[in-house]
């Protein structure tokens, strides 16, 4: 504001300092708010096992029901969903230690939600615009993102130096050129993995309740 | 809109400075919209001149608005620069204008450039923000109700407040742009509620001047709003009198919010909750047991919950239920009382209870036991019933009683209340003193304390009373209330709901009590009374005034008292107004409330009166029914008097006419009675020396005619047609003879009718003279010793037979007492006072009284012939 005509050389550079720094925050906070690790500063070990546990369990309760009235709006038998598709993500949680093992269920969660969100869309199309199993798709993907999250905190505090391989949000790799009947059985698929997966989910961590994780923890000085 | 606006006000400025203006200065800072400056700091603009401007710095003037800029603030720079600085307050949001002023003759053209600054405040931290997610159905609504206080100034410039929403862990952030000014509140939509998640919330402020933030970041339960329990019912038992269950159902899944629970209860009498202590539901529970609570009461029972830990907002209060705790037996004894209205020989004694305080139940019946002189007399069991909770019973002057009475509920006996009843002459002393007063519509009563009595009596309580009066005769209510006090209290206010109008008698008994055996007995000791109403009023009617008696200057009025339910409170004063008719002019006479008659005196006499009687208590009066009375037109004893003096005046007046009559008697015998001379005297009777009397009696000029008094009987039968004609000439004054011009014959009561002398004149001839011989009969002159008279008559009328024929004439001589006296008398004696030799009669001295008048129907027998005697004629 000081600067005058003589000066005004001096207020273009004193601007351009100014532009670099908010760039340079606006990185980090870009950085901060993609890590996902900022969150897990934000709550104790025993209250991120329980609330992620909580959260899977809920959403494992969710998925039967959302599975449940899937079927009967579809009308479908139980053979078709347990069809085998092989775009679709397996359920089967891998690795000989609990540590891979989680990181098994984090890599699922995030294979799971481009799927969830096709049969979101193909639900949309096939029965708009109030179909419930869309809704409650939507809430889904919400949620099961929200796991990934507390999944990967989880991950943090059992293996906090080894970096947290990301898998990419990927196409899912089905043809739009399904029918009805392979959408609808798609759609099955997919929940009744998902629900196999978040089942499999609650056992691990309820394991890890078990195996006092926290506890260890606690006393790693975490 | 406000900055565009003044963008174009300021486009509209440069391009008529630029356009049709040579302008050679130019301020900086400067901008294509307004310049906002915080107010309460120092603003410094420069105003430059551009090269080949023909002014010089000295030129430059600087306004704010309309306003010259003081030269002070001004800072010249250099040859072609001026800044001023000013100090920027909340108004000054105007055009800041630099000139150069034209010369005057000069060509050059006058330079202008201005900036609009706008003052405003940079934005203020909101305070106390928090985010409410309610519960919808089975979930957490995805809406996040933000609030804040925005702080109480106004910045002035455009503001904007955004709510941003993020769990942290993910890129998504969810924002919500607040569109009232100075926003208090905003909703962000999550989309799906961030279960068992971190969620971060802030609120940012911005404007020109700056931005403030403020942020919270919980546990996503932190946000939530759970619906309060679901279903909640209260049970009672059968055998838990002082407990009740309460059974709930969770309203939210345990896995999306896991609640703890708070409860709370009141009696329903009652406005206090008392909340159960939340250790005791902290669990994740559906049922809990009330204890301790109180038999046969009706408790309201109120549920709420939170997250487990707290970690939630409490949800709202659940609707009120309702239900009443089971029966115990009573726990205290009922409230006994009586009331002693003592009659001509005995007491009559009314019992009267309240239910036990402690009833626990609904009492059933009670069981009432009464003992005179230490023996059972009566026991009775009562149905419990508002209307019947009383008994009345006689008790004796000389007797003493103890009443008991048990109450029952369904579950059993209350412990017993007793009450003694002494002898009427063992009465225990009572309170000293008592006066009441009225505070908050209710009345306050105060006593002295009793005196302490020898052992074993002690005071136990004081007892009040009261007692509506008068009492309805179809009233089926006992019309009495009664409190207790202890008994180191001497002043209180009865909590009775007494009504407004009415008279009670406020009385206080000192209770004793005295421990013959293992059970205490109580006694009252005597009473002290007063009449007190809680709120009076004015009369609802007046006095209906009667006057009892009315005098010529007072009358004496009488009313009777309005029954007491009509007073409304305590009659101070009666006034008594009166006036004249219609004149409307009262007068006032003002009595106590004890008098019931009055003497208005000072009235006019004869003179109607209007009164009534107004009856006045402390609120008010009201007035009577009109009475009209007449005062008297004459006083006690005046007619008496003047009765007394008329009737004196009278006698007065009537002895003096005697003893006037009896002095001047003789004057007024000859003046009412004049002496007729008798015929029997006159000297007619001796007259005529030459002939004998008898033989040659002039039978033609001289009439004989009897006078006065006849006895028809002896008269002959043929005179009788004669004899009244006689009469008739004697009668007639004017017929009388002229012969020594008789006054005697002048009495009108002696004349005969016009038609008597009409016939008279027919049967006496005019052209005959005779002389007229007057009997003494005349006026009840009866002569007694004078003989016949005579007198010579020149009247031409033939004579009648008697005095033709005087043999005929002695024959009725013998039975006339005229002509019997007359025989008596010897011929030719006259009477003293008449010369023998005149011819004029001479009144006759009458000494004895009247025959005609004492014998009437004589003279009338006289006449009836005499009228016979006409019809022939």
């Amino acid at each position: 504001m000081n600067c005058h005509v003589g000066n005004m050389v001096c207020l273009s550079q004193r601007s351009q300092a100014k532009f670099r720094m908010i760039l340079a925050i606006l990185i980090l906070i870009a950085v901060e708010l993609v890590h996902p690790t900022v969150s897990c500063k934000n709550e104790t070990c025993s209250q991120l096992l329980r609330h992620s546990l909580r959260l899977t369990r809920l959403m494992s309760k969710r998925t039967t029901e959302l599975l449940e009235t899937y079927k009967t709006s579809q009308d479908f038998a139980d053979l078709i969903c347990d069809m085998q598709m092989d775009n679709v993500p397996v359920s089967t949680v891998s690795g000989q230690t609990i540590s891979q093992r989680i990181l098994s269920v984090y890599t699922h969660l995030k294979e799971f939600l481009p799927h969830m969100k096709t049969v979101m869309e193909q639900q949309k199309d096939l029965n708009p615009p109030t179909n419930p199993v869309a809704e409650g798709l939507n809430r889904m993907i919400t949620h099961v993102r929200h796991i990934a999250v507390r999944v990967n905190c989880i991950l943090e505090i059992l293996q906090p130096n080894i970096p947290i391989p990301e898998p990419a949000e990927s196409p899912t790799g089905i043809p739009h050129a399904q029918n009805i009947f392979q959408q609808k059985a798609y759609g099955c698929i997919v929940l009744t993995r998902l629900q196999e997966l978040l089942s499999q989910a609650v056992q691990e961590q309820k394991s890890l309740k078990k195996g006092k994780m926290c506890r260890k923890s606690t006393k790693n000085g975490s | 809109m406000g900055s565009s606006h003044h963008l174009l006000v300021f486009l509209m400025f440069l391009h008529y400075a630029v356009g049709f203006t040579y302008n050679c200065v130019k301020i900086l800072p400067d901008s294509s919209s307004s310049i906002v400056v915080e107010v309460g700091k120092n603003f410094t603009a420069t105003c430059h001149l551009l090269e080949g401007c023909a002014y010089t710095s000295d030129d430059i003037e600087w306004r704010l608005g309309n306003l010259s800029i003081a030269k002070q603030s001004y800072h010249r720079i250099n040859e072609t620069a001026v800044s001023v600085t000013i100090n920027i307050s909340s108004d000054m949001s105007d055009w800041l204008k630099c000139t150069a002023p034209k010369e005057s003759l000069s060509y050059k053209p006058r330079s202008i450039y201005g900036i609009f600054l706008r003052a405003g405040y940079p934005p203020l931290k909101p305070k106390n923000l928090s985010c409410i997610a309610v519960q919808e159905d089975k979930d957490i609504s995805p809406n996040l109700n933000c609030s804040w206080d925005p702080g109480s100034r106004n910045p002035l410039i455009d503001t904007t407040y955004t709510v941003y929403a993020n769990v942290p862990g993910t890129v998504l952030t969810h924002k919500a742009d607040c569109k009232q000014h100075l926003a208090r509140f905003c909703v962000v939509n999550l989309e799906t509620f961030p279960i068992h998640m971190v969620l971060k919330v802030w609120v940012e402020v911005k404007n020109a001047l700056g931005s403030e933030r403020s942020e919270l970041q919980s546990d996503s339960s932190y946000f939530a709003k759970p619906n309060p329990p679901l279903n909640v019912q209260v049970l009672t038992e059968d055998k838990f009198p002082t407990s009740l269950v309460v059974t709930w159902k969770h309203p939210i899944d345990r896995t999306i919010l896991k609640l703890s629970y708070a409860i709370r209860y009141r009696k329903v009498t009652s406005n206090v909750w008392i909340e159960v202590p939340e250790s005791f539901t902290r669990g994740y529970i559906e049922s809990f047991r009330l204890q301790s609570l109180e038999p046969y009461t009706q408790y309201v029972v109120q549920m709420r919950c939170i997250g487990e830990s707290n970690s939630s907002y409490w949800s709202n209060w659940s609707p009120s239920v309702t239900e009443r705790t089971t029966e115990a037996k009573p726990a205290s004894a009922p409230d006994l009382w009586r009331i002693i209205r003592p009659t001509s020989n005995s007491r009559n004694v009314t019992l009267i209870w309240k239910a036990p305080v402690k009833a626990n139940g609904k009492i059933r019946f009670y069981n009432l036991s009464i003992n005179q002189n230490n023996e059972k007399f009566e026991s009775h069991n009562i149905t419990a019933d508002n209307l019947s909770q009383m008994y009345s019973m006689e008790l004796p002057a000389g007797k003493m009683a103890s009443i008991e009475i048990t109450a029952y509920n369904s579950a059993g006996e209350s412990p017993k209340a007793t009450l003694s009843i002494p002898r009427s002459d063992k009465e225990l002393p009572g309170v000293k003193d008592m006066s009441w007063s009225v505070r908050d519509e209710k009345l306050q009563v105060k006593w002295t304390a009793v005196l302490p009595l020898p052992h074993p009596l002690k005071l136990s309580e004081y007892l009040l009373e009261w007692v509506k009066i008068p009492q309805s005769v179809h009233q089926k209510e006992l019309p009495a209330g009664w409190q207790r006090v202890p008994k180191n209290v001497t002043v209180t206010t009865l909590n009775a709901g007494l009504e407004k109008f009415k008279r009670y008698n406020i009385s206080v008994y000192p209770i004793y009590k005295y421990q013959p055996g293992h059970v205490w007995h109580f006694q009252p000791g005597r009473p002290v009374t007063r009449p007190a109403y809680v709120q009076q009023g004015p009369p609802k009617e007046g006095p209906t005034v009667t006057v009892t008696k009315s005098k010529k200057n007072s009358a004496e009025l009488t009313w009777e008292e309005t029954p007491l339910d009509s007073h409304q409170g305590f009659i101070i004063h009666y006034t008594i107004f009166y006036a004249i008719g219609n004149t409307k002019q009262w007068k006032s006479e003002t009595v106590g409330p004890n008098v019931h008659s009055y003497v208005l005196t000072d009235l006019a006499s004869e003179t109607d009166y209007v009164v009534y009687v107004m009856a006045s208590t402390e609120a008010g009066s009201v007035k009577g029914t009109d009475c009209t009375f007449k005062t008297m037109k004459y006083g006690d004893g005046e007619v008496e008097v003047i009765v007394v003096v008329v009737c004196l005046s009278f006698l007065f007046l009537t002895v003096f006419i005697i003893m006037i009559c009896l002095r001047k008697r003789e004057v007024i015998k000859k003046l009412l009675w004049p002496q007729v001379p008798d015929p029997s005297d006159s000297s007619i009777a001796h007259w005529s020396p030459d002939f004998p009397i008898k033989a040659d009696l002039p039978k033609e000029d001289v009439s004989v005619v009897e006078v006065d008094v006849f006895d028809g009987k002896s008269l002959c039968e043929e005179d009788k047609g004669v004899l009244p004609l006689k009469k008739d000439k004697y009668l007639s004054e004017e017929h009388s003879s002229g012969i020594g011009g008789s006054s005697c014959m002048s009495s009108p009561r002696h004349s005969v009718s016009d038609s008597d002398e009409g016939d008279s004149g027919q049967t006496t001839s005019s052209t005959v003279q005779y002389s007229t011989v007057l009997g003494s009969g005349y006026k009840g002159q009866t002569p007694s010793h004078q003989p016949p008279a005579f007198a010579r008559s020149e009247s031409t009328q033939p004579l009648l037979d008697c005095e033709e024929h005087p043999d005929h004439l002695n024959e009725s001589q013998s039975r006339s007492s005229y002509f019997r006296r007359g025989r008596e008398l010897e011929p030719g004696v006259l009477a003293p006072e008449c010369d023998g030799g005149s011819l004029t009669f001479c009144p006759v001295q009458e000494e004895e009284p009247s025959p005609v008048a004492e014998e009437p129907p004589a003279s009338a027998l006289c006449y009836m012939p005499q009228k016979s005697g006409y019809r022939p004629q």
